[in-house]
């Protein structure tokens, strides 16, 4: 029978994560906050906010821009005023 | 680069989000998500090759849909990832276990209908036995259960501090750093540069052409019996090699990083195929140039590793071998007419004839390898130092700010031309169409490697040397790590 032997693990060490649900979704558009988040190089986003403000004319809009792939975050405070936040492009 | 962390803060803050993406991508947003711990996160996918109106007119209705549909049961959910961290992942025979670490899995990638190894890099390894390991941790008088830590200040923190392996966030004990030691055929007295590299956390980078390297300098190289010579950047060596195999192993085995799920870069390097780790000649370097060592704030007697992560071109070979000679020692042939020496032997500066083609596509400091006879041909121009050099680059580099923005990556790397520039303290809007804008941050970013024989080659590594407080698209460079404090 041939011999058996114990292999030692090569693979990095990862914590837990305790998961989380999404937040709830919104009831309703009309006068809700919407905050567009733009990261990385304009092929596709300035249609894309330009085609939602003009579909969605009820809706509050608010943008904040970052050439990088870094987004620009908003404040504690915008948060409290925000209820829903797209996140566009992810690379 | 921070979206992912963005947006899960925000739904776990009670802000609803939609994340788009580029469809090749889904895995990876998926993959960090769970990292993140919002593993329901919603998003959808974008074409890289639609006009951008009729991409967005495709888009706007499921964005908003995924801000309104109500949620599903098993987004509700909350609940805990355990990752399997068991110190053994294997009992069996030999031939069983070069089965299991021979597994491959199926990436469902749009363009990759291919397995991808799960444990190696594609090849046979060394397989990981407890005995195997333990007399590879004889290489080092770290204990096999210390997690990796930062021995001094640096790019990832301060000393003391977890080394964190991209793109997974895993840290990882000495011994298992030694198991992929082991997996690349590497001998005990090389863990300690592995280790050294493991410091650097080995990262490989998501997109665009992320080239991985290591280069030893100091009294090690001999000691290994490194190849500093011929080929240094090449197949033979069986230290060069194995170490640089292992720089690999630990990306895929340690940090976690998957072709098509969270390594993306869309063609591969050749730097990553068996994995790069050369040497450093010390004896070729011409009398007051530093060698890297010592460039890094060690002593002569240290060894240290250097850790680069290339994100530019590598290039070599611009010029004869035969053509630099006739340059210098004749002053005949193409170089010397570029040059305007004709006629003249030399030494001539070399550098002038790479310089118009260096920066044309892509800004940024290099690490130019050279060969000594080159090194001493500037020397003797009167470079003394290694700075006198990255000095006049950085000069040679400047280009007319019109010309400046008519390039791809500044886009970026100015937040759309709406920062400050760095040599002038401006803002980029005011500054005239004439000012000269150098390609680099600080000359300080190119870094000399002399290194390789008699030929006369030289090579150019982009991303350069990592500096602090860089900008985003700088921060790739490459960074030393001390050898010595793993032995």
């Amino acid at each position: 029978m041939a011999e058996k032997y114990r292999f030692i693990s090569p693979l990095g060490i990862e914590d837990e994560v305790d998961t989380l649900p999404l937040a709830p979704r919104l009831d309703k558009l009309d006068g809700k906050t919407i905050h567009i988040s733009v990261t990385g190089e304009p092929d596709l986003t300035i249609f894309l906010e330009r085609q939602l403000r003009a579909a969605y004319p009820q809706v509050n809009w608010t943008s904040k821009k970052s050439y990088t792939p870094t987004p620009v975050r908003l404040t504690e405070e915008e948060m409290k005023t925000t209820d829903a936040v797209i996140l566009a492009v992810s690379w | 680069m921070g979206q992912l962390p963005y947006l899960c803060d925000l739904e776990a803050a009670g802000i609803p989000t939609m994340l788009v993406d580029y469809a090749d991508q889904d895995l990876m947003v998926k993959s960090n998500a769970l990292k993140f711990g919002v593993p329901g996160l919603r998003f959808v996918s974008a074409s890289r090759t639609l006009p951008g109106p009729e991409d967005a007119a495709r888009l706007i209705q499921p964005v908003m849909d995924g801000l309104t549909r109500p949620l599903t049961d098993k987004e509700k959910e909350s609940g805990t990832y355990r990752p399997n961290n068991q110190r053994i992942i294997f009992e069996g025979t030999m031939e069983d276990a070069e089965a299991f670490f021979a597994q491959t899995q199926i990436v469902k990638h749009p363009m990759m209908n291919c397995p991808i190894a799960l444990y190696t890099d594609g090849l046979p390894v060394v397989l990981p036995t407890e005995e195997r390991v333990e007399k590879m941790l004889k290489g080092t008088s770290h204990k096999p259960d210390e997690i990796l830590t930062l021995q001094k200040d640096g790019r990832q923190g301060k000393k003391g501090s977890e080394v964190v392996f991209l793109p997974k966030l895993r840290i990882a004990s000495v011994e298992r750093i030694a198991a992929n030691a082991v997996m690349a055929g590497c001998k005990p007295e090389h863990l300690p540069v592995v280790l050294a590299i493991a410091e650097s956390g080995v990262g490989v980078g998501t997109t665009v052409f992320f080239s991985q390297w290591a280069c030893v300098s100091g009294p090690i190289v001999k000691e290994l019996g490194m190849n500093a010579g011929v080929g240094t950047i090449g197949p033979g060596s069986p230290v060069n090699s194995p170490i640089g195999r292992t720089y690999q192993l630990m990306a895929i085995n340690i940090g976690g990083a998957v072709p098509g799920i969270n390594r993306m870069n869309s063609v591969g390097s050749p730097f990553n195929v068996g994995g790069v780790c050369f040497a450093e000649y010390a004896e070729g370097l011409p009398p007051g140039w530093k060698g890297l060592n010592e460039e890094y704030g060690y002593r002569k007697d240290e060894s240290v590793v250097l850790a680069g992560q290339a994100t530019g071109g590598i290039f070599g070979a611009q010029f004869s071998p035969g053509g630099y000679r006739s340059l210098q020692r004749s002053g005949h042939g193409g170089m010397a007419r570029r040059a305007d020496v004709k006629g003249t032997p030399g030494p001539h500066n070399w550098l002038d004839y790479l310089i118009p083609s260096l920066w044309s596509g892509r800004e940024g400091g290099f690490v130019f390898v050279m060969v000594p006879e080159m090194a001493k041909h500037l020397y003797d121009l009167g470079f003394k130092t290694k700075d006198d050099v990255y000095n006049y680059l950085y000069e040679k580099s400047k280009v007319p700010l019109s010309e400046y923005r008519n390039r791809s990556w500044p886009d970026e790397s100015t937040n759309g031309w709406l920062g400050i520039e760095g040599t002038s303290g401006k803002h980029w809007k005011e500054l005239p169409d004439d000012y000269m804008v150098p390609m680099m941050s600080t000359p300080s970013q190119n870094c000399i490697v002399v290194t390789g024989s008699e030929e006369e080659v030289c090579l150019q590594i982009g991303g350069g040397r990592y500096i602090p407080s860089p900008h985003e698209l700088d921060r790739w460079g490459a960074t030393a790590y001390s050898i010595d404090a793993w032995r």
